[in-house]
């Protein structure tokens, strides 16, 4: 029993030594808030990270899922959480559009600095089977000739509806817009014919060649060497391009030298062949941006999403 | 006329949809989709007040005829009457946990809730329970953070105030 | 063919070590929790789950499964030994096991009960892996239309078939519904109801709300019995029992019986496939039937092999037909399957028609772990055979705050916020209340599970075509609003039929569980 106390002791002083003395840095499990469900595209795209980083900084990296409400929960957490190098953030471009469509009160750059971006997904207008439509061209006359017919499946107010927007604003075209949160309902909804079109990515590959989706566009500057066959909106007139884009951020006030840490180790982990490969899997490539580039990435984002959300009614706030 | 169990407890289910009711004011409108987030809401609370209202009616309809044979319904085992106080100190015991948790952190605020609701439910009288007290308490407490913390990754609270 | 080829394929998965240690660790732990008296399955897998969460899919379900199939038959040895049912789902194995022990043969009366979960099993899990694939098609064809309508199917047949009162059933299910509005909307994310408290801007989260409503409900009951002079559980401590009999031959008498076998194992299924009714509705259903179809039917309750072969192969067949639905449907049969559902969702794995071809080694290593966990709760049950008198009796005051601290544990590490936790807390009140309000519990829980679902598919279906008629003319979506509403009028005829019966004479039986 003695001896058991002891242990409890020798446990307590250790974890409360350890928060004492945090000159060296990371000493502890650090904890990684993805704001979305496991198993979905983000939280498949940060685990893949996630041990990664363990590898460069030395400690265990824990994805936590914060989930619910547009991922405004885990935002609200992850803002609130001490600075101090434990806790990061792992968005996508989501943290812009909640902002301005009202959903959070946070402003990502009152709130976060960011550290590093990862990965970028690229957007594919996916038709479904049923659908008469061969090419996007097809698509345009057909939206021009029977305006709001067209169905299209997305999550409200999230980037799989700002990618279909912006082509839709581009070729001057309307949507009618289903909702239907998550790339896997959004795929169901097309094999059953219940939708039209919906943003999907690279990884419904398969169901393509087996000739149950069609890609109508895809939204990169060039054509991607895995579909050589699908157009991009550029060549085709329309000069937009929509991406997936996925970083890691801190709470603000954050040590500068904590966030130099984590940014090498960023740096180191998405330049290891094991990440590539894995983002492949997932029709995501490898972008990798330091926190200047990423912060000037992020604040050009910010208002596109802006105007766009203008566009589609839904601006809330300036 | 007196209102039995069902009758109160319809009565509680009224009030609480009928506050519900009331929040929903305010709701923005639809938004890009035929109805807007205001409208489920207010069906299934409608629904809820009306069963209420249902509830309360067939009690005040059954309760007078019923009512010389309710002693019968408690079916009261001899001496069994409900140990309500007991219900309460596990309520209070668990609602404190919960609400220092954040502060004590996982460890220390176990540690102490499974000791002290042992105690309330069955105060130990020789030294010995004393210590399978608190060796139950401290076993639970290593147990559950080196399965979670430390085998399954899955991280557990961290005291505010006291840091671990 | 290639059918049971993937199946003796993951078999093998489940063999490995990897999933083997989780699927023997559930099974144990669901004997011990089925076998207790007062901590039901339902308990039982709730605890099991926060373990769930840093395993795999497949390790994690394992675990589950094993509890599951474990605690359908735990529960006999409780019945059988004490006359107490160790969980709802083996009330009617009490009627003739308990008999059976006290007249001497205690031994027979567990292994009776025990063959008799393993053969119910094994011919649940035929029709478990041969059923659940064209139910799945079925589902396939569904749009938002006929998902609507079958949620709303479900939710009022299960609101009229539980407890004593539709009204109550509804009610309890209309609450369930109310609970999933609070916080943000499912289509925009604007925040409903929540009353500018932080805490419920992700919502209330079907776990948590499971997990509270179900804790205190059951574990509460147990601290009004405690007397303060510390006698709880004052049940007669039984005098030393041998359990031994001959396996063989108690195997015999349930294998000499197949017609009332097979019979049972089918009415276990088919509630099962029903929604949120489980075993405890199960097993006095087949007992019933078993007694009328009986030659011998004044014989029941005194003791003979019948009654808790019907009692016990329709429980644990029950549990196939529980998981057929959520696999091909996404719609739990009962507690134990809703709390499987959301382990699933957790993983990222929606469960629902496209469940089957999506997440082929998840489905088929369900169906093995199944299997497999029938043959090793024998093993668990005939191995720790002189331990379980000692175990059923531990007491209460050590056992309630160790589940308590598993429930909290539960709800913080689903998404790793304390939010859940006072969700979790605020539940654990109002399952109480239901309880001394005599509201069940059960379409409470199928409210929560499928209202989002249900306020989703309305809205999508308004979206896509805003004709509000094509609910009810499309065929299937119709029909099943048709027989929603019958389902509902036919449980108040039933009431009413029964509440004339019961002025007659009393019968009084509290259902806190399904």
């Amino acid at each position: 029993m003695t001896r058991l106390l002891t242990l409890a002791g020798i446990m307590l002083l250790g974890a409360m030594g350890g928060n004492a003395f945090a000159a060296s840095y990371p000493d502890r499990a650090i904890k990684m808030i993805v704001p979305w469900a496991a198993g979905g595209d983000t939280d498949v795209i940060y685990r893949a990270l996630a041990p990664l980083l363990q590898k460069h900084l030395g400690q265990a990296v824990v994805v936590a899922n914060v989930k619910g409400a547009s991922g405004t929960v885990g935002e609200r957490e992850a803002a609130s959480a001490k600075p101090d190098g434990y806790t990061i953030f792992a968005p996508h471009d989501y943290i812009h559009s909640v902002y301005y469509a009202g959903l959070t009160d946070i402003k990502y750059d009152k709130a976060f600095d960011p550290v590093c971006l990862v990965s970028a997904t690229p957007s594919v207008i996916t038709a479904g089977a049923k659908t008469p439509w061969k090419s996007f061209k097809e698509l345009v006359e057909f939206a021009k000739a029977n305006p709001g017919k067209v169905k299209a499946g997305a999550s409200l107010g999230s980037t799989s509806q700002y990618s279909l927007a912006l082509a839709a604003k581009a070729a001057g075209i309307k949507f009618t817009y289903v909702p239907y949160d998550g790339t896997a309902p959004r795929m169901n909804a097309l094999l059953g014919g219940h939708i039209d079109i919906a943003d999907s990515n690279l990884t419904q590959k398969g169901k393509v060649d087996a000739g149950l989706l069609r890609f109508l566009a895809i939204m990169t500057e060039k054509r991607n060497p895995e579909m050589p066959d699908v157009p991009t909106l550029k060549e085709l007139g329309y000069d937009v391009e929509y991406a997936v884009n996925r970083g890691l951020m801190v709470p603000k006030g954050t040590p500068a030298d904590v966030k130099t840490k984590l940014g090498d180790a960023c740096q180191k982990a998405t330049q290891e062949p094991e990440f590539a490969k894995a983002m492949k899997l997932q029709g995501t490539e490898v972008r990798y941006m330091n926190a200047e580039q990423y912060t000037a990435f992020l604040a050009k984002d910010d208002k596109i999403t802006k105007d766009l959300t203008k566009d589609l009614g839904m601006l809330k706030r300036e | 006329m007196t209102l039995g169990r069902d009758g109160i407890a319809g009565l509680i289910c009224l009030a609480i949809s009928i506050w519900l009711l009331v929040l929903t004011r305010g709701l923005p409108p639809a938004l890009m989709v035929p109805i807007g987030p205001a409208v489920y809401p207010r069906v299934v609370i409608g629904i809820m007040a009306l069963l209420s209202a249902i509830m309360i009616v067939n009690d005040l309809l059954t309760s007078r005829a019923a009512a010389p044979a309710a002693p019968a319904a408690s079916r009261a085992e001899p001496g069994a009457r409900p140990n309500y106080l007991l219900v309460l100190a596990t309520f209070v015991a668990f609602g404190v946990y919960v609400l220092l948790l954040p502060y004590l952190g996982f460890r220390i605020a176990t540690f102490l809730f499974v000791a002290v609701l042992q105690v309330i439910l069955d105060r130990p009288r020789s030294w010995q329970r004393w210590l399978l007290v608190v060796a139950v308490a401290f076993g639970t407490t290593l147990a559950c953070h080196v399965i979670f913390e430390d085998y399954l990754s899955v991280l557990l609270p961290r005291g505010d105030w006291s840091g671990v | 063919m290639s059918h049971y080829e993937l199946l003796l394929t993951h078999i093998g998965t489940i063999l490995h070590l990897q999933y083997l240690i989780p699927l023997v660790a559930g099974t144990a732990i669901g004997v011990i929790g089925g076998a207790l008296p007062g901590v039901t399955i339902t308990m039982t897998v709730i605890m099991v789950l926060p373990f769930t969460f840093g395993l795999d899919p497949l390790q994690g379900l394992a675990a589950m499964t094993g509890v599951y199939v474990g605690g359908s038959a735990g529960g006999s040895i409780t019945a059988s030994l004490l006359g107490i049912p160790g969980t709802p789902s083996a009330v009617a194995t009490t009627f003739d096991g308990f008999p059976m022990a006290r007249k001497g043969e205690p031994g027979r009366a567990v292994w009776v009960g025990v063959w008799s979960a393993l053969l119910g099993g094994v011919l649940g899990g035929i029709c478990l892996i041969e059923l659940t694939g064209p139910f799945a098609s079925i589902a396939l064809v569904f749009g938002p239309w006929e998902f609507f309508s079958l949620f709303v199917f479900a939710l009022s047949m299960v609101a009229g078939l539980v407890g004593k009162s539709v009204t109550k059933g509804l009610l309890s299910g209309a609450i369930g519904l109310v609970v999933t509005v609070v916080g943000p909307d499912p289509i925009l994310g604007v925040q409903r109801l929540t009353m500018g408290l932080n805490f419920l801007e992700g919502g209330l989260p079907f776990l948590p709300v499971l997990i509270g409503v179900f804790a205190f409900a059951q574990l509460m009951p147990d601290v009004e019995q405690i007397r303060p002079t510390g006698q709880d559980h004052a049940s007669v401590a039984p005098k030393r029992m041998s359990l031994q009999v001959s396996m063989l031959g108690t195997l015999w008498e349930v294998l000499s019986r197949p017609f009332l076998l097979v019979w049972s194992t089918l009415v276990g299924v088919l509630i099962g496939v029903l929604p949120a009714i489980g075993g405890s509705a199960a097993n006095i259903m087949a007992y019933d039937q078993a007694k009328k179809f009986s030659r011998r039917p004044e014989k029941f309750g005194t003791g003979i092999p019948e009654g808790i072969i019907a009692s016990e192969s329709s429980n644990n067949a029950n549990v196939a037909g529980s998981l057929m639905m959520i696999m091909a449907f996404g719609i739990p049969g009962d507690a134990v399957t809703a709390v499987m559902m959301g382990a699933l969702t957790i993983h990222g794995i929606q469960p629902g028609p496209l469940f089957i071809t999506q997440h082929p080694g998840v489905a088929y290593g369900i169906y093995a772990a199944y299997i497999v966990a029938l043959p090793l709760m024998v093993l668990v049950i005939w191995l720790g055979a002189r331990f379980w008198l000692r175990i059923i009796m531990m007491p209460k005051a050590i056992l309630i705050p160790i589940v308590l601290v598993l429930c909290v544990i539960g709800a913080y590490a689903l998404s790793n916020t304390m939010n859940d936790v006072y969700v979790l807390a605020l539940f654990c009140v109002i399952g109480y209340a239901m309880v001394k309000g005599r509201i069940p519990l059960a379409p409470l829980i199928l409210g929560v599970v499928l209202g989002d679902q249900i306020e989703s598919n309305l809205i999508r279906a308004l979206a896509t075509d805003p004709d509000p008629w094509l609910f009810f003319t499309r065929p299937i979506s119709g029909g099943l609003i048709a027989a929603s509403v019958i389902s509902v009028i036919f449980a108040m005829w039933q009431h009413s039929r029964e509440a004339k019966r019961a002025a007659a004479g009393p019968e009084e039986e509290e259902d806190t569980d399904f």
